[in-house]
């Protein structure tokens, strides 16, 4: 293969693995909304 | 006066202490799903590689929230671990409530959770949060009282969809409305 077709290779394995660690980092630093307490009474039925 | 904010406007905040070091980044809200008050943050850290830093915020511990960032006293105002954010022995994982389903007790779904609404003060709660509807629709639903919260879907009183709002200027209104509503159904408390 010609110099060039490696060099786009390479480009290309480079681009995706920084494409893959943004997204790693961005799930693992990305937050959320959680609820903590006790479990639901009647599971979730009708409460009295 | 009560000032409502979106957790997702209180997320990603810088935590800089009064000597003005930035020491981290607010990552998940954690609140009591029985009371609906704040407990903690939890932190990630403020590089761009660096991941969660393991290291709660109880919300006794933050001097100031503030339009732009998180304030507290020093660096000493954060635990020393999370454990503050991991549920004790008598209670349930926690549930992420983005993207849950939000359904009324008589069994009519609302829609989804986009975010939460929060009652900033001296003692902030989720008040309500904010979903989407089947019609891509974004309303406020305010909420009162315990509700109950599974990883599938949350379940409010039958009021709740009487009392939406389409902003944050009109929440604290939806709030009064559903908190003074005339009460038939002693299910709904």
């Amino acid at each position: 293969m010609e110099w060039w077709t490696w060099l786009i290779i390479a480009l290309a394995i480079f681009a995706a693995v920084t494409v893959s660690i943004a997204a790693l980092q961005a799930r693992r630093r990305s937050g959320g909304v959680i609820a903590q307490g006790r479990r639901p009474r009647g599971g979730g039925g009708p409460e009295s | 006066m009560t000032v409502y904010m979106r957790a997702g406007e209180i997320a990603k905040k810088p935590v800089v202490t009064l000597a003005g070091d930035d020491i981290g980044q607010v990552k998940d809200i954690v609140f009591d799903s029985s009371t609906g008050d704040i407990r903690c943050f939890t932190l990630a850290g403020r590089g761009l590689l660096s991941g969660p830093l393991h290291r709660a915020l109880l919300w006794r511990n933050v001097h100031a929230l503030g339009p732009h960032a998180v304030m507290v006293r020093d660096e000493s105002a954060l635990e020393e671990d999370d454990s503050a954010a991991t549920p004790g022995e008598d209670e349930r994982a926690g549930v992420n409530v983005l993207g849950v389903a939000v359904t009324t007790r008589s069994g009519t779904q609302l829609g989804r959770v986009t975010d939460a609404v929060v009652a900033t003060g001296r003692k902030p709660a989720v008040a309500g949060y904010e979903v989407e509807t089947a019609e891509r629709e974004r309303v406020l639903l305010p909420v009162a009282g315990p509700i109950t919260v599974s990883g599938e879907r949350i379940l409010v009183s039958d009021a709740t969809a009487q009392h939406s709002a389409g902003n944050l200027g009109g929440f604290g209104s939806a709030v009064e409305g559903l908190r003074h509503r005339p009460v038939h159904d002693p299910q709904e408390d």
